[in-house]
């Protein structure tokens, strides 16, 4: 076999000097802020409006209020029923897309540069004029229903269900479906997404952010005339703060009955951490050598060693609020028991155990070298920048990262660690055959056993 | 609309290994992407699954790296990485800050020379097992998660190579030893069947000598073993039905069709017919399906290529509770009746081509799909160029080929319909599965 010619190691040459790419901040006459970021060869043009309010402030009640509200926007406007919308918008080769999530509700389109400004025509018309057509609204509300009927078959959908309602406490949004459930989305009517669409009509919570290849483009120019009419009503009220306490205060395990499933479907956490922590860096460190990595702690045990999943992570999902801390792996049924100890012990590890030099290293370099690859194009430049906006973070949030991350040191990952793991406290959710799982789990001892076999589909 | 022109050079070494060089100086990252002209309809009777097994090997070590090093490597050089199984292919690509390009390079001569030194029971047993986990997590417990390979079965005989699932059945891949692997390797993993793109930030001199050096000095294979004839007739010969009871909420009915092999012209014509029947809200099966009549909680329909014989067009409905799928599936084929019959509107096809044009240019934007368009137009049609003339083909299609094509194709004798409908509560105990058939990573 020939083969002799690779024994030497190829040596790196010189990195090229990489910057975020900056970006201009300006405000319209009635306050909304425009961040543009020009992308030199970029021709298909991203543009985004986030409007700072999510879902967290939902009336429970309500609860899916924004999701529907998001989804319906494109059903039509004053000036186009929702046919027209969808033509006009396909034939400058576009596509409409509106979503709400916790922190934030947002618009966005992709067009080839030289189409801008009609795209963000139809982009103002969308976010700012919606018809709320009470028969689409009806359609696309018994269309959710059944969405949480499919999601309640999915396993990993059901499981990430379960999983939330069991770290947050029942007051908490966070423990709830973003989307709405059974008992809510029933009752979401026109004037209740009026409403929704009402309170994003706040020029102090918008922020338009365009990228891409903008030479010769007036981006002012154009979204002046459409936003700016948007009147102020008078400084945005503060967003009531979020109940985000942790609801399991020891050591659990609740096993969800899937009677003949293959695989158990493994959630082990506990309510985590918001984005603006002072920590974040080391946190993403951390995190990246527990379960962030495909050399990570987790998958090199339950993947490379044992052969129990497809793949074992863990990570911090990170919003205004403390969001979850979660580690994940779809395991076969007959080791669920063992799979669970063996992550369970790799969490405790980063607590008692420094990283080693090598493994701080790994993690640093890959989050390092991998930041511009995931900048490349448009697209996730101008989701960043918008997540800066509606995260709250400083201007300079995005050019500090790779400095800060090389800052991290193995003393600041286990601090971290001991900090913000919390095994005394950690839920563990499994949605499997009980009937061949629960045995094993119990002598494993892990934490006090439910079983929940009577799980209403959509509840 | 102009769309970027991809320049790139398209050489071959004396061990016939061919690649592709097309510098880009946009962003400081590289793409390296590799192409083995071997799939899922390379495998042997009682093999199945093998082609993809085989690539989760291939991140195992080889003569100079160990066990999980691979991607150690390049995740700490800041890279991502990846391999997909395929009918007609196998890929591994990755994407890195281009000043180590090298490592990328030296990783895949590597892998290509020197495989079987690391290979040992051990890797084979513990790949094995996650495989074995990607298929229940992927297909076997998941709603509705068998319908693609259903639907292969189907259309294809069972002799056919496209007859089989990418992932395999457990008992062949159970059955698969280290001599398996080891002979797959000596007859496949070659640089005379391989083609091997590099796109980004580099200096094209630079990347041929690397090039040279680590791949030019490695064995070429024998030829490669030719596959049987593929050919199959564009027709069924009669329609085939089957209903699957299953643990899903909402009864969905999937269809699919033989259609022309990836590379014919008509295939393009079918895919704008795809695209005016299910693309987005403005196509007709939504507008009639979802939104006005209010029977379907969704619809799609697409195109699967494939380059040996005839590739798959297929489809699905999402019935919504309370009605009757026999409605469903009435009205789904009046709209592709509608497409054999009348011609589509110049509107219809002028937003079809817009789309396409936006989706090309986003296809285009990144050094990794670029560099995966290239080989993929080497490696089945030695042609490489045609990433800059496909768009062209797309603009091209008239009315009168997506009638013509639809005509041929969406007719009864060449349709098998797969209904999946609820099990009753009490048979909650049934095995139940993702919406698209895709290819295998293994990473």
């Amino acid at each position: 076999m020939s083969g002799e010619h690779l024994a030497t190691r190829p040596v790196a040459g010189t990195p090229r000097a990489y910057d975020f790419p900056p970006f201009t901040k300006s405000y319209l006459h009635n306050g909304v802020e425009v961040r543009t970021v020009d992308l030199p060869g970029r021709p298909l043009v991203s543009a985004l409006v986030a409007i700072r309010r999510g879902a967290t402030d939902e009336e429970p009640s309500r609860a899916g209020v924004s999701a529907l509200a998001a989804r319906a926007i494109s059903e039509g406007t004053e000036r186009y029923d929702a046919i027209a919308l969808v033509e006009a918008s396909e034939r400058l080769g576009a596509e409409l897309h509106a979503a709400a999530g916790w922190d934030a509700a947002s618009t966005s389109v992709e067009v080839p540069a030289p189409r801008l400004g009609p795209a963000m025509e139809l982009l103002a018309e969308m976010t700012l004029r919606p018809a709320f057509p009470a028969n689409e609204v009806e359609r696309l509300r018994d269309q959710r229903v059944n969405e949480i009927l499919q999601a309640f078959a999915d396993p990993r959908s059901r499981v990430e269900i379960a999983f939330s309602s069991t770290i947050y406490t029942p007051d908490s949004p966070y423990g709830r479906l973003l989307g709405g459930d059974r008992e809510t989305v029933p009752g979401l009517d026109v004037p209740a997404l009026r409403a929704r669409h009402g309170a994003w009509l706040d020029p102090e919570r918008m922020t338009i952010v365009v990228g891409g290849d903008l030479s010769g483009i007036d981006v002012l120019g154009i979204v002046e005339p459409l936003f700016a009419g948007i009147p102020r009503v008078g400084g945005a009220d503060p967003m009531p703060a979020v109940v985000a306490a942790p609801a399991v205060d020891r050591p659990i395990v609740r096993i969800h009955h899937r009677p003949g499933a293959v695989q158990t479907e493994v959630r082990v956490g506990h309510v985590g951490l918001a984005r603006r922590i002072p920590d974040f860096h080391a946190v993403s460190v951390m995190s990246a050598i527990l379960g962030g990595l495909f050399g990570s702690r987790l998958n090199m045990k339950l993947r490379e060693e044992k052969g129990y999943t497809y793949g074992a992570h863990a990570g911090f999902d990170l919003r205004l609020h403390p969001g979850p801390f979660g580690a994940r792996a779809a395991v076969e049924t007959d080791v669920t028991a063992p799979a669970v100890v063996d992550l369970l012990a790799e969490i405790r590890r980063m607590r008692e155990t420094d990283v080693t030099d090598d493994e701080l290293r790994a993690a640093k370099d890959y989050l390092i070298g991998v930041f511009p690859l995931r900048f490349e194009t448009p697209g996730p430049v101008v989701s960043a920048l918008a997540g800066l906006a509606t995260g709250e973070l400083p201007d300079d949030e995005l050019a500090r990262y790779r400095p800060e991350i090389s800052a991290v040191t193995v003393e600041d990952v286990r601090q971290a660690a001991v900090e913000h793991l919390h095994v005394d406290r950690t839920a563990v959710v499994l949605l499997g055959d009980a009937d061949r799982i629960a045995a094993d789990v119990e002598a494993a001892d892990i934490g006090d056993l439910e079983i929940v076999t009577d799980d209403p589909a959509g509840a | 609309m102009p769309t970027p022109r991809v320049e790139f050079t398209y050489e071959r070494l004396p061990n016939g290994l061919r690649y592709i060089l097309a510098p880009d100086p946009l962003a400081p990252v590289v793409a390296v992407n590799v192409w083995y002209g071997v799939g899922s309809k390379n495998e042997a009777p009682g093999r199945t699954g093998f082609a993809h097994l085989f690539e989760h090997v291939m991140f195992q070590g080889s003569g100079h790296v160990s066990k999980a090093e691979h991607i150690a490597l390049l995740q700490a050089a800041g890279g991502t990485m990846n391999g997909t199984t395929w009918l007609d292919r196998t890929n591994y690509f990755e994407t890195l800050p281009s000043h180590r390009l090298d490592l990328a390079l030296w990783l895949e001569a590597d892998r290509m020379a020197t495989l079987l030194v690391a290979l040992n029971q051990d890797n084979l047993d513990n790949q094995r097992e996650v495989v074995k986990n990607e298929k229940r997590w992927s297909y076997d417990n998941q709603p509705y998660g068998l319908w693609s390979h259903k639907l292969q079965a189907h259309l294809f005989p069972p002799e056919h190579p496209y007859h089989h699932p990418t992932i395999g059945s457990m008992e062949d891949l159970d059955a698969a030893s280290v001599e398996d692997v080891a002979t797959f390797f000596r007859t496949y993993y070659a640089p005379n069947n391989a083609v091997v793109s590099i796109v980004g930030d580099f200096e094209p001199a630079d990347a041929r000598a690397s090039v040279e050096r680590y791949f030019g000095p490695i064995d070429p294979a024998p030829p490669i073993p030719a596959l049987p004839d593929m050919s199959v007739p564009l027709s069924l010969g009669g329609e085939v039905r089957e209903v699957v009871t299953d643990r899903v909420p909402l009864t969905r009915i999937y269809l699919g069709f033989r259609a022309p092999a990836f590379g014919d012209p008509r295939l393009r014509a079918l895919e704008i017919g795809a695209q005016i029947l299910a693309g987005g809200k403005g196509s007709r099966l939504h507008r009639r399906l979802v939104r006005q009549e209010r029977i379907a909680q969704d619809v799609a329909f697409f195109v699967m290529g494939f380059v040996g014989g005839a590739s798959i067009a297929a489809g699905w409905a999402t019935v919504r509770p309370e009605v009757d799928p026999a409605q469903v599936e009435a009205a789904y084929f009046e709209e592709l009746d509608r497409l054999t019959r009348e011609p589509v509107t110049a509107d219809e096809l002028g937003r079809a081509h817009a789309l396409v044009e936006t989706e090309s240019l986003g296809a285009l934007q990144r050094v990794e799909d670029r560099a995966d368009q290239l080989s993929m137009y080497a490696t089945l049609f030695d042609d490489p160029d045609r990433i800059n003339t496909e768009l062209q083909g797309y603009l091209s299609v008239t009315a009168d080929d997506v009638r013509s094509v639809s005509a041929e194709i969406f007719h009864a004798d060449n349709r098998v319909v797969i209904t999946y409908v609820p099990a009753p509560p009490d048979a909650q105990g049934a095995p139940a599965a993702p919406d698209a058939a895709d290819e295998e990573p293994s990473a």
